[in-house]
């Protein structure tokens, strides 16, 4: 809160300066917490402290540990105070749940540093656990089913980490990441199933990790996109390391038109920009098993920034005037380009283990695949034609990648997000009674992407 | 991050109003845009843009039902109105009040927004065309603090755009276009397969402070002009914008409106929101400058 009245009192200053020089740079303080800035909390406990979780949220103040017993919860949790950690005491028993009334478990908007662990949230018309306008995240052991859009959903959010959870029963995503560059995000040993997408991520990346996950029983695996109906385009630079991405066919899931579209791809970028794929294991997928394919983008607002723009920070481009709408393309095809493919262990893929397509020159995109275990691919002999080291060789025209075949499937309609299977219990944070305030600073944590290696087969 | 993120939104704000008021064409809110706006930053309320450069809530709703009522024109007064398609409050009829609304289920994603919302219904050679889908985005007015702006109060009545239009109405007010395309005009245009027609409808964002209604169903409401409310409606209220889809392509379409020739499109709110939940949607993402939701599938 205080945040915006200082934000509205730079105001007037800042538009001075726009106005007297013209798109001059306002690059003031951004007022974020340092690392090291944690302060002392108290604890709080639900519900012998105050009944409800939100009334524990309304009493905390930055730092304070809000301890949830096991309980049915029928809230929609709003957080507006920075670094709270929102800790339930047994994952599979604290649980948040809307009622197919209530829109969000718990939503954190424009609050740094909040985390939010051991819990399940269920029945929301949204989404279980929402992040928006954030610097600092964190999800832990967290459960989510049965949500009207997304299961774990940070937007227009930094410096996160999402880990040791399980989202299914999303008609979008379970878990996505979107509108952010650098993201400086990590996603670590999530499990995302029966969900229209297993991950999306609408123009995010950037030091954007997801790793040692399994998405399995979606419509479609893991799929960045990017589009200008949203900020920070393009989408790019998303690091895919050591997944189990397989059996994203499921056709009884809920799906949004998008999930639909997407049906039957375990790993598919579309439209995204140096991605690196490395050492996942992806199999049982009726169609491409890891695909690169361009995003046709109906009624664009912008136009696809130039290459030499691709590592501006979004932050950047905010006050960038817009394309003419009348000069653009409709629909804008935004094509997958300099992504690569690496190490991956790619089976029983009924179009093609290995893909890359583009209504356009596709040899031209500079996409590249290398050191994959697979079987097919379009085009034909693909580690040969786009090698990630020297000059490929080889007729691209060579069975190609049908995109019209790819679009054109039918898919059996949506399912209804209500009815998705009910989870296994899962796996309960260690300590969650004696374990300190953990709230979310010094994040994404480091990963070793070298240490990881393809995941065996479960 | 997020303060500047907001510094900066609000920036931009700030030198479009600026600019407008130092001599821009006309810095009237209602002014035409679209072809003269074209490679400036593009705010005009009835352009989403790039969802996320505004601040907003967003409800999306199926339609709900027609009816001849119009529980704001002629309350109590059943099959008095042309004919209207209802979106959100199941119930809404000409006998309607903000506390039988308030009783009543929705249409809405949002369960708590149990207002309605209606417009004239659209006729394609005489049949009526059951729209696909509403989106309900509620931002600050253009140029407008988000911090100042306050939920409407409970039972606010309120129009968007003119029933007895002649003359094409600003684009700012009442947008045809195709899909969400950016090429808006007064009136509908032909559309290619796979962007459906739609409409989008924006309303008064400044309130008078005391009335829920008026006589002329108008002028307790008001627009703001470069950021600001006038003095005689001083408060700021969210800018809704009504968007209402039909599966409509292609060529051999004759349209109607129900409520006269293709000038006169207009919508209705009237707000049996809960209150709490009104009061915290406006707090807790417009106040703190977030995007809290945006619409799906973008139709």
């Amino acid at each position: 809160m205080s945040l915006s009245r200082r934000a509205f009192g730079v105001l007037l200053a800042s538009a001075l300066v726009v106005a007297a020089a013209c798109g001059s740079d306002d690059d003031g303080d951004e007022g974020a917490t340092g690392d090291d800035a944690v302060p002392e909390g108290t604890t709080i406990r639900v519900p012998d402290d105050y009944e409800t979780i939100q009334e524990a949220v309304d009493a905390a103040a930055p730092g304070d540990l809000i301890l949830i017993e096991p309980g049915v919860y029928e809230e929609a949790v709003d957080v507006t105070t920075d670094m709270l950690t929102i800790r339930g005491l047994d994952r599979n028993e604290v649980v948040l749940d809307g009622g197919f009334e209530l829109d969000n478990g718990i939503r954190v908007t424009g609050a740094d540093g909040v985390a939010i662990e051991n819990m399940t949230a269920r029945n929301y018309t949204r989404n279980g656990f929402f992040w928006t306008g954030v610097e600092g995240y964190r999800g832990s052991y967290l459960t989510t089913y049965r949500t009207g859009d997304y299961g774990i959903y940070a937007f227009d959010s930094t410096k996160g980490l999402i880990e040791h959870s399980y989202a299914s029963g999303s008609p979008d995503a379970g878990i996505y990441i979107g509108q952010c560059y650098p993201c400086d995000a990590v996603i670590d040993d999530v499990v995302s199933e029966y969900n229209g997408l297993g991950y999306s991520g609408t123009n995010s990346g950037g030091n954007l990790l997801i790793v040692n996950s399994t998405f399995r029983y979606n419509r479609a695996g893991i799929v960045p996109n990017s589009g200008s109906y949203e900020l920070c385009y393009p989408e790019r630079e998303t690091t895919i390391v050591g997944n189990v991405v397989h059996s994203n066919n499921q056709p009884d899931t809920p799906a949004i038109d998008v999930a639909l579209l997407a049906m039957g791809n375990g790993i598919l970028v579309a439209g995204g920009v140096n991605n690196t794929i490395e050492r996942n294991l992806v199999y049982d997928h009726d169609l491409t098993g890891i695909g690169l394919v361009p995003f046709p983008e109906d009624d664009p607002n912008d136009d696809i920034p130039p290459p030499e723009d691709d590592e501006r920070p979004c932050e950047e481009t905010l006050d960038d005037e817009l394309a003419d709408p009348a000069s653009l393309p409709n629909p804008l095809i935004w094509n997958p380009r300099g992504n690569r493919v690496v190490g991956n262990v790619v089976e029983d893929s009924r179009l093609a283990d290995l893909a890359v397509g583009s209504l356009e020159d596709v040899s031209a995109l500079g996409n590249c695949f290398a050191d994959n275990t697979f079987s097919t691919s379009a085009p034909q002999e693909v580690e040969t034609l786009a090698p990630c080291e020297g000059e490929g060789r080889g007729d691209w025209s060579a069975g190609a990648l049908d995109l019209v075949a790819l679009i054109a499937a039918e898919h059996p309609p949506s399912g209804d997000y209500k009815t998705t299977p009910v989870p296994e219990p899962q796996e309960n944070m260690p300590d969650a009674e004696t374990a300190p305030a953990r709230p979310a600073v010094g994040l994404p944590p480091a990963i070793d992407l070298d240490a990881i290696e393809v995941p065996e087969r479960p | 991050m997020t303060a500047r993120r907001r510094v900066r939104w609000l920036a931009v704000a700030a030198a479009l109003a600026l600019v407008a008021g130092c001599g821009g064409p006309g810095g009237d809110g209602d002014a035409p845009v679209g072809g003269a706006a074209a490679g400036a930053v593009r705010l005009s309320p009835t352009d989403p843009g790039p969802q996320g450069r505004v601040p907003q809530f967003v409800v999306e709703c199926t339609f709900s039902h027609t009816a001849p009522d119009d529980p704001i024109l002629h309350p109590r007064h059943s099959g008095r109105s042309h004919q209207h398609l209802f979106f959100g409050n199941t119930t809404a009829d000409a006998d309607s009040t903000a506390e039988s609304l308030a009783a009543g289920d929705t249409t809405c994603d949002q369960k708590l927004d149990r207002a309605s919302y209606w417009a004239p219904a659209l006729y394609d050679h005489g049949e009526l065309v059951e729209p696909i889908t509403a989106v309900a985005y509620y931002r600050p007015g253009v140029g407008v603090d988000p911090t100042t702006v306050q939920p409407y109060p409970f039972g606010l009545k309120m129009i968007g755009g003119d029933q007895v239009a002649e003359e094409p109405q600003p684009l700012d007010v009442v947008a045809w276009s195709c899909g969400t395309g950016s090429e808006r005009s007064p009136t509908p245009p032909t559309c290619p397969e796979g962007r459906p027609l739609r409409l989008a409808v924006s309303f008064p964002d400044c309130w008078d402070g005391e009335n829920l209604d008026s006589e002329d169903h108008v002028s307790h409401m008001a627009r703001s002009e470069d950021g600001a409310c006038p003095d005689s409606h001083p408060v700021p209220v969210p800018q809704l914008l009504f968007t209402i889809t039909w599966p409509i392509t292609g060529e051999g379409h004759e349209l109607s409106l129900a409520s006269g020739s293709l000038l006169t499109g207009h919508a209705d709110f009237f707000n049996a929101w809960d209150e709490d939940k009104l009061r915290a949607e406006v707090e807790r993402c417009l106040h703190r400058g977030v995007t809290c939701g945006v619409a799906s599938n973008r139709i």
